[in-house]
């Protein structure tokens, strides 16, 4: 992203005042998979008595793509930093991935024209005749 | 008329009758699995019990009891509730705890019983008893562990069916129902079972976890599968009719439908007509109504129309084409399709007159050309009562199977004008002589030697008609009230080359016949019209579309409507109607309401439920002589007779392995 960008465009990552705000007044403590960056404010207690956290995207500002333990920590839900709170991820559990609605990875039913079409007999359905077949 | 007390009730009750009809004749409600109105008395799942005095002081089975003058029921006292949960229990011990997996669930007489008289909970600890699987062929799904022994189906295939198919091996808990060597029932009442059995051991197959009975669309209907016009009910779920049962009516079907009437109804979401196609270059192609109706219009026929109607049509549907034709001038309208040409100018003459539930009460009955079995399972339920009552019964045609001592005079029809002495004695020496005339009978010209045989036996007496022709089109009888009949038969629509053919379901013409007309199918399954026709028009089956059908015995029923048609398919009406438009004429209806109306008064017998009256039989011409043989009968194979049925999977699979003997591979389950 140019520094044109970073002017006129607000959806990817921080606009120039967040990311002047967030070196000036924030602590970055960690960064995830996905290289999104995570911020405590250095004045303690700010927002109703509590601590402010805050994330900066490393690409489209879409919250969903904050992973589990990541999001448990900016929700205040604890306050240790996930690698050193969380036990280590088991060799089993997935990688984590964001809401795929309105991408190409979306969720398509069986059925959907977007997979084939194809889906089980349901009730209604009939086989129409066509000649010689 | 012996006087009984019910729950202190005081009524009286026919002579003969037993307890459990006595109490349910004073409006009590008796919980029961073996006794069956229709069947004999087994007396052996002890569900009825019910207090009496005079009598031993224990609990009577009231289906076995015969009610006698002064008798004291009791069927709320405390004895009576104590019995009837014990029975319960005890049948529960070898039952499965399957309801939530079994087809049975929602209409199982065990689950409605145990919860209005069973106990409340169980009691027993111990193993329950498994039953190895049985088979019963294509249309009935066992499982047997579930079989509560009431041996309705044991019962039923003896007593109703005549074939002995079904029956019971070991005794006591080990009892197991099964058919002779685990082969497949195969008579054609076979599935009766199906709703006679009060568990869910025996089952539809074809109908196997397709839906629970809460959430089916019931539909009052009438059968097409032949010309008995038996009543059904159709069950569907949104746009598909999944599964069809019997409707009681003790004049037409009593309780029973053939296993074709109940299974060909997977047949209507096959092969199905959605579509208008008309044919370019000696190939069908996709078109709309819109060029179908030009495409007919061009061929400018003026009156040179013809119209013959198939087997399964209703009456509105035909006296729409009539109405059609008439309208553009012409009267060419036929229904006996394959050509048949017996004169029809007195109804009487071709109409059951006997009535299907009094032929039941004739004693000698001399059937011609018909293999009943197959062309109207239900009549040989009929006819099977006549000779257990001691009816003496001859047939002349090719030899079948019957299901009741019958002999057969031989095919040649001739012996028709020479009766053997022993024949001509017990027919007029009969008090309920019946003659019944079968499609092939008609087809050889038999009708008028009949109604001199008929004349001499004097056969139509006080209170007695015992001429009968036994049709096979369901159509038939409302298409003779109709008109749709020819002097000559299909030859004269041959004779006249029509530049238009409406076919209406007609699937057995042999359209080659018809070179030069452009023909029109109009009909709901792609078969033999269909692929012979120039221009296909999509029209309803039989459960699309309310109608009105005239059985074999001239009584007309009504249909209702249960699913819609699928695709670009419409009613037929709807077709005719705007056909008329596209050929500049006007019909005079154009409602439903409006087009039974106007069949009504053209021919108001339509329009009254009921057997219609076709007046007294035509003398008989005097030197009317039979001749011809009767090697075969018209259908060939019971299961594949009309469109739907020969779509049907599972009708296909009855007749390759009830009839053809082929081992049909079970699919893996």
């Amino acid at each position: 992203m140019g520094i044109l960008g970073k002017i006129f465009t607000w959806w990817d990552g921080a606009t120039i005042g967040t990311s002047l705000f967030s070196s000036m007044n924030g602590e970055h403590v960690g960064t995830d998979a996905q290289g999104n960056k995570y911020y405590r404010a250095r004045k303690k207690k700010t927002v109703e008595g509590r601590e402010r956290r805050w994330v900066i995207y490393d690409g489209a500002n879409d919250a969903s793509r904050v992973p589990a333990e990541w999001h448990g920590w900016l929700h205040g839900a604890f306050d240790d930093l996930p690698e050193s709170n969380l036990p280590p991820a088991k060799i089993w559990e997935a990688d984590y991935s964001p809401n795929a609605t309105g991408t190409t990875g979306a969720y398509r039913p069986q059925g959907a024209l977007e997979r084939g079409g194809q889906r089980a007999r349901a009730t209604g359905d009939y086989e129409s005749w066509a000649p010689d077949a | 008329m012996p006087k009984v007390t019910v729950d202190g009730q005081e009524i009286e009750v026919p002579a003969g009758a037993t307890v459990l009809q006595a109490c349910e004749l004073a409006g009590k409600e008796v919980p029961r699995f073996c006794y069956h109105e229709r069947l004999s008395i087994a007396g052996n799942c002890r569900m009825c019990l019910v207090e009496v005095k005079p009598g031993p002081p224990k609990p009577q089975a009231s289906c076995a009891l015969p009610a006698a003058d002064g008798q004291e029921i009791r069927t709320d006292s405390e004895m009576v509730k104590k019995a009837r949960e014990g029975v319960m229990e005890f049948l529960l011990i070898n039952h499965p705890l399957d309801c939530p997996i079994c087809d049975q669930g929602g209409e199982c007489d065990l689950q409605d019983q145990s919860v209005a008289y069973g106990r409340g909970g169980s009691r027993y600890d111990e193993n329950k008893r498994a039953v190895t699987e049985k088979y019963m062929g294509p249309l009935i799904k066992t499982a047997m562990t579930r079989c509560i022994h009431c041996t309705r189906c044991v019962r039923f295939s003896e007593e109703v069916a005549g074939v002995d198919e079904i029956g019971a091996l070991y005794r006591g808990e080990n009892m197991q129902i099964t058919t002779y060597l685990e082969r497949a029932a195969e008579h054609e009442l076979s599935a009766n079972v199906i709703d006679l059995c009060p568990v869910g051991a025996l089952t539809s197959r074809p109908y196997a976890y397709e839906a629970r009975p809460w959430e089916l669309k019931k539909t009052l209907s009438i059968d097409v599968s032949d010309a008995v016009g038996a009543n059904i009910r159709v069950d569907s779920r949104g746009r598909e009719v999944l599964r069809v049962l019997p409707r009681i009516n003790d004049d037409v079907n009593e309780e029973w439908i053939s296993d074709k009437a109940r299974f060909q109804v997977d047949g209507l979401t096959r092969r199905r007509l959605d579509k208008v196609w008309i044919r370019k270059d000696g190939k069908l192609a996709r078109a709309s109504w819109d060029e179908a109706f030009r495409a007919i219009a061009a061929v400018n026929a003026g009156a040179s129309v013809a119209a013959v109607a198939g087997d399964l049509v209703d009456c509105e549907t035909m006296f729409a084409a009539k109405k059609l034709l008439g309208a553009l001038g012409s009267t060419l309208i036929e229904s006996r399709q394959t050509g048949m040409s017996y004169p029809v100018d007195n109804l009487a003459a071709v109409n059951f007159n006997s009535t299907l539930a009094g032929i039941e009460e004739a004693d000698a009955i001399l059937i011609v050309g018909s293999h009943i079995r197959w062309e109207a399972p239900l009549v040989n339920v009929r006819l099977r009562k006549a000779a257990k009552r001691g009816a003496k019964i001859f047939l002349v045609g090719a030899e079948w199977e019957t299901t009741f001592a019958a002999e057969f005079l031989g095919e040649d029809l001739t012996v028709l004008n020479n009766l053997p002495d022993y024949v001509n004695d017990t027919m007029k020496g009969a008090e309920r002589p019946a003659v019944i005339l079968g499609g092939a009978a008609l087809a050889n010209g038999a009708l008028a030697p009949a109604l001199a045989l008929a004349e001499g036996w004097n056969l139509v007496r006080e209170g007695w008609n015992g001429f009968n022709v036994l049709h096979m089109a369901a159509a038939r009888m409302g298409a003779l009230m109709l008109g749709f009949a020819q002097a000559g038969g299909i030859a004269d629509l041959i004779a006249a080359k029509p530049k238009l053919l409406l076919a209406l379901g007609a699937d057995e013409v042999n359209f080659a016949t018809f070179d030069g007309a452009l023909k029109v199918y109009i009909g709901h399954h792609g078969d033999k019209g269909a692929a012979a026709a120039d221009i296909v028009l999509p029209g309803s089956a039989y459960t699309e579309k309310p109608g009105t059908y005239v059985n074999t015995e001239g009584r007309v029923q009504y249909a209702d409507k249960a699913v819609f048609a699928p695709g670009d398919a419409r009613e037929d009406w709807t077709i005719l109607r705007a056909l008329a438009d596209a050929l500049g004429v006007t019909v005079g209806f154009d409602s439903f309401p409006q087009l039974r109306a106007a069949m009504v008064a053209e021919v108001p017998a339509l329009g009254v439920e009921g057997l219609a009256n076709y007046g007294a039989l035509p003398a008989a011409v005097a030197g009317a002589k039979a001749e011809g043989r009767i090697a075969a009968y018209p259908i060939k194979d019971f299961y594949l007779t009309n469109p739907i049925a020969r779509s049907s999977a599972t009708m296909q699979e009855c007749s390759s392995e009830l009839l053809h003997g082929e081992d049909v591979l079970e699919a893996a389950e």
